[in-house]
């Protein structure tokens, strides 16, 4: 049930559910503003930056890569992490929130879905960039083939990557679609433009919002949110195998999978948060992004940020009481204090330190300082990637074979690259897409609206 | 012949779901209950029910099915390769197995979804009020050519008397284009 005293009011400003399309089409038929296309072409020199890399990578090899025999993984999957823990979000907000039927998620469950498809999307490009031969990429699926036939090895986390990610992101893209088709019937009937009636009309499948149409489409809602619930936690449990199941210093724990999907529904209403606050100034969207929508964020951000905590002591103590002197040396020489130093306190400042201001309803209610605060989230988690990646292999069992790492300008580059492909991808879905599910809004407006 | 329906157009949710039982007492039959936002309580009065979790959960048990035949026979049966020590049918397979039942099920959940509901790209239907996906519900009931005048008036007083600030009759225009084999004469 919902208690207002809790949560706050969700849709402010006494609304009618024919303001609440208006408002929310409003965008769409707008002229395109001069700040779209300032980020959009920012976007594309992103993209043109990365397309470069990209070329290079493939043409030059992975050689054009800072990598080394030691630091065989680098930029690469320190950036696949980070984009599918982003990638998170999408999930995390629609479907936890859904199966726990948190009205609160209804004003931002489509810009996260719509965040979590082209993070995915960014994320899986880094591993097909990884093989070096890309144009082999298909070798990674189960195939009849000619070599014997040879099948994948079903016993490698890596395989199971490439089911899971696969998974995630049709279910993803299928759930937010399917959250659409009525919003897009909205604007079919709504619009004045006979370009949009037929455009949108297509889109809409033919929806016209019958009682029997609704039934079905909560329970496909419901089933489909059951379902891909498991798959969040099998996901990125899947992706911290691919180091845990490994024998290096600082991967090889127990408490990797809960931690590594704790850590990326943070990082993931991390970001949100971040886009979130942009939505709703550049788009005026206050009376549905309201402030009580944040503070539920920044609360969750506060109790996530205290598991990571925990989690970051409890490999520290586990290194200690382990006894064993390779995890010791990993966590105390080169994690705590050493070369990486600077690397571990940034990720500990940023996801364990910073997010405690929370605690504050004061600061909960200050959006700049939030802002900040999320921004620093986004690039606590990336650095908690580095240091897992990068310290790990640095310096492992052989002091003969330590190496260090530095990314090059083609590793820089990719990551530009896919930072371009978000923004644009962000920026298409603002001008073209509701930002807001409409449908949902006003099925919660009863009673939650002021 | 062109089917017409009588329309009674409401703005708020609690008259509609009043306006129903209404309607029900008085032993109308509603063809159909159109609303920007789905409305748990039409489900009930109109007794509509899904057998999609039904369908899911044969989907998943076909997804589980369909994938460890495939992993045994890959790896047992047609390129018996060891791994690290482990035996052929292994354990490893749970997690394959748990991810490929969840995109087999979700699949063919939302196929099921699309098909029986008849929704695919580009599908063309006739809006009965335009403002039914925007900010009013409608009760649809069928204007049968068997009610007499009487009756169809009845069915709109009924309906301007549980609140609908509207009632309109609609004829239904039918798309559905059938092709028909020329008859012989019309080909000589």
């Amino acid at each position: 049930m919902y208690i207002q005293k809790v949560r706050g009011i969700l849709v402010e400003g006494n609304k009618s559910f024919g303001q609440i399309s208006r408002d929310v089409i409003a965008p769409l038929d707008a002229k395109t503003p001069l700040w779209w296309y300032i980020s959009a072409s920012l976007a594309m020199g992103a993209i043109l930056f990365g397309g470069w890399a990209i070329y290079t990578t493939i043409t030059v090899g992975i050689g054009a890569w800072g990598v080394n025999n030691n630091v065989a993984w680098g930029y690469a999957i320190i950036n696949f992490v980070w984009w599918i823990g982003i990638g998170h979000a999408g999930t995390a907000f629609s479907i936890f929130l859904l199966l726990m039927r948190q009205k609160w998620r209804t004003s931002i469950n489509r810009a996260a879905e719509a965040m979590t498809v082209v993070a995915v999307v960014c994320a899986g490009l880094f591993p097909l960039l990884h093989m070096g031969r890309l144009w082999n990429a298909f070798f990674i699926f189960p195939y009849w083939n000619t070599r014997g036939p040879l099948w994948d090895n079903f016993n490698s986390p890596l395989f199971w990557d490439v089911v899971a990610i696969s998974t995630y992101f049709m279910a993803s893209a299928v759930f937010w679609y399917i959250g659409m088709i009525p919003d897009f019937a909205t604007i079919r009937d709504t619009t004045a433009s006979k370009i949009k009636k037929k455009v949108y009309g297509f889109f809409s499948f033919g929806w016209v919002g019958s009682a029997k149409g609704w039934l079905r489409f909560e329970t496909a809602s419901l089933l489909l949110g059951g379902l891909a619930a498991p798959l969040v936690v099998a996901v990125h449990s899947i992706v911290s195998m691919d180091f845990a199941t490994s024998i290096m210093p600082g991967w090889h724990t127990t408490i990797f999978p809960p931690y590594f999907v704790v850590g990326a529904i943070f990082s993931g209403f991390g970001m949100v948060l971040t886009l979130m606050i942009i939505v709703r100034k550049v788009y005026k969207f206050q009376e549905y992004v309201t402030q009580s929508h944040l503070d539920a964020i920044a609360r969750i951000l506060t109790f996530i940020s205290l598991i990571m905590a925990t989690a970051y002591s409890t490999e520290l103590f586990m290194a200690w009481y382990g006894g064993q002197e390779y995890e010791m040396f990993t966590f105390m020489k080169n994690r705590v204090t050493g070369e990486y130093t600077l690397a571990f306190w940034t990720m500990v400042t940023c996801n364990a330190l910073i997010p405690q201001i929370f605690w504050f309803k004061k600061i909960r209610k200050n959006i700049t300082i939030v802002f900040i605060a999320s921004i620093f989230i986004n690039i606590g988690m990336w650095f908690e990637r580095y240091v897992i990646v990068v310290t790990s292999l640095s310096k492992d069992f052989l002091p003969s074979s330590w190496a260090s790492y530095s990314p090059t300008a083609v590793e820089i580059g990719i990551f530009v690259g896919t930072l371009g492909i978000f923004l644009f991808g962000v920026l298409l879905f603002f001008r073209y897409i509701p930002m807001i599910a409409i449908s949902e809004v006003k099925g919660i407006l009863k009673k939650t609206s002021k | 012949m062109a089917k017409t329906n009588i329309i009674g157009v409401y703005d708020d949710e609690d008259v509609l779901m009043k306006a129903i039982h209404f309607m029900q007492k008085k032993n109308i039959q509603i063809k159909d209950v159109l609303s920007p936002i789905p409305i748990h309580g039409v489900f009930e009065a109109l007794k509509l029910t899904t057998r999609l979790p039904l369908a899911t959960f044969f989907y998943g048990v076909l997804g589980t099915s369909l994938t460890f035949a495939f992993l045994y026979w890959a790896s047992v049966v047609n390129y018996p390769l060891k791994f690290g020590g482990k035996p052929l049918n292994t354990l490893s397979f749970i997690i394959i197995l748990f991810v490929a039942t969840i995109f087999i099920g979700t699949f063919l959940t939302f196929m099921t979804f699309f098909i029986r509901q008849k929704l695919y790209p580009g599908k063309e239907v006739q809006i009965l009020d335009p403002r039914s996906t925007d900010d009013k519900m409608l009760i649809v009931v069928d204007k049968d050519e068997k009610l007499s005048a009487a009756e169809i008036n009845d069915i709109k007083s009924a309906m301007r008397e549980s609140g609908a600030s509207e009632v309109n009759e609609v004829e239904e225009i039918t798309t559905k284009k059938k092709f028909v084999w020329k008859h012989e004469k019309d080909i000589h």
